[in-house]
């Protein structure tokens, strides 16, 4: 009966407002350059909540280092973000932002200056309602 | 504290008083049971409260009890709750000072689910001969439940983590409260001289403490609060 009742809340607290844009964003605008950057890590993208298909890269361009999602085909879903994570299970994260589109070539920039080396995981993470929608293990 | 702790001691002494002049004084005994709903959570809870009357007409009732209340949630947004964090201040004067939003980090849980039971305080005025109209709030007391799963969300870096409710309850000033603690603003309308029914606000802050100081800055920190504001219906059975 809880978990019906749990189940109801996490319905209704379900809308389309905060669901991911679908159209290809415009990678020009985000200031990765891939002619200047160098890749550094990648892996393919496995879908945990739906289908979700693509590759994850993690490039270095000038010191600044960028996750790259590209190509990127994801299951949309509400309040999605992509995390780059320590482990599998994204306890240790660093918050890249709101996924900017479910398809096409996206770029985020890494905050600070962090060990990439320790940095294992990209997750496409339903934040509002704690879900891994995908995956991928880059390497 | 001071201020608690003196307030506590008004209301022990006007407890016994109504004791002693149990003779004269009117006093009646209910219990209750409230529903409070609000988006993706609710909560039920019950109580028995022990209410003295004062004044010419008796209309104005103050009363002590117990109330056991469970909470249950989906997706609820906790954020920092110390008052030393929230507002740099613990002085009585804090409930006048504005949250330092730079100090206070999320905590998002999937499920959560807290019960409580504590020492609760009842105020009430009769306003006509079938309406009520009142105010509880809980003062001190415990919680309990099971340990839950969140992610700790703070600017552009996170953690998940799982968090149990805070134990100790207790009702101080602004952000310096601890632990779960509910409270209602309530109308309340006689059937008849038995039963009664309310509707009105449920103001329930419930508190989850974290397995570690996830927060770091400006201080380490494991407590998170949520304190929504709940629509409540219940019903009334005077003993």
């Amino acid at each position: 009966m809880k978990y019906f009742i749990i189940l109801l809340f996490a319905v209704a607290g379900c809308t389309a407002n905060n669901a991911t844009p679908t159209k290809p964003v415009v990678s020009s605008t985000s200031g990765f350059d891939a002619s200047k950057a160098t890749l550094l890590k990648s892996g393919m993208f496995v879908g945990l909540d739906g289908p979700t298909t693509g590759t994850a890269s993690i490039y270095d361009q000038g010191g600044v280092k960028y996750v790259v999602l590209d190509p990127l085909n994801a299951n949309n879903g509400p309040d999605l973000k992509v995390y780059l994570a320590k482990d599998i299970n994204a306890k240790d994260y660093i918050r890249l932002g709101s996924l900017k589109s479910t398809t096409g070539k996206q770029s985020y920039a890494v905050p600070g200056t962090p060990t990439i080396s320790d940095y294992n995981y990209v997750h496409i993470w339903c934040e509002a309602f704690s879900v891994d929608f995908a995956r991928a293990e880059v390497k | 504290m001071k201020r608690i702790l003196f307030f506590l001691a008004v209301l022990v002494h006007l407890a016994l008083e109504g004791f002693s002049q149990s003779t004269k004084r009117a006093s009646e005994n209910y219990i209750d049971a409230t529903f409070g709903v609000a988006k993706s959570q609710g909560a039920l809870a019950l109580s028995y409260v022990h209410s003295w009357k004062f004044g010419a007409k008796q209309k104005l009732g103050i009363g002590l009890g117990g109330r056991f209340t469970s909470y249950l949630g989906a997706n609820q947004y906790y954020a920092t709750a110390p008052a030393q964090l929230t507002s740099e201040s613990t002085g009585p004067l804090i409930i006048f000072k504005d949250n330092i939003t730079a100090n206070i980090d999320t905590f998002l849980v999937k499920s959560p689910q807290v019960n409580s039971i504590n020492l609760s305080i009842n105020i009430d005025y009769q306003v006509s001969k079938k309406f009520t109209a009142g105010f509880n709030i809980d003062a001190i007391g415990f919680s309990f439940g099971g340990s839950r799963n969140g992610n700790y969300i703070n600017g552009v870096s996170g953690k998940m983590t799982s968090a149990s409710p805070t134990p100790f309850n207790i009702l101080l000033v602004s952000d310096n409260d601890r632990g779960t603690l509910n409270s209602e603003f309530y109308a309340h309308y006689f059937l008849n001289k038995k039963w009664g029914i309310k509707l009105g606000a449920q103001f329930l802050f419930t508190e989850y403490t974290t397995q570690t100081q996830v927060q770091q800055f400006p201080q380490a920190n494991d407590r998170f609060r949520n304190k929504p504001l709940l629509l409540c219906v219940g019903v009334r059975y005077k003993l």
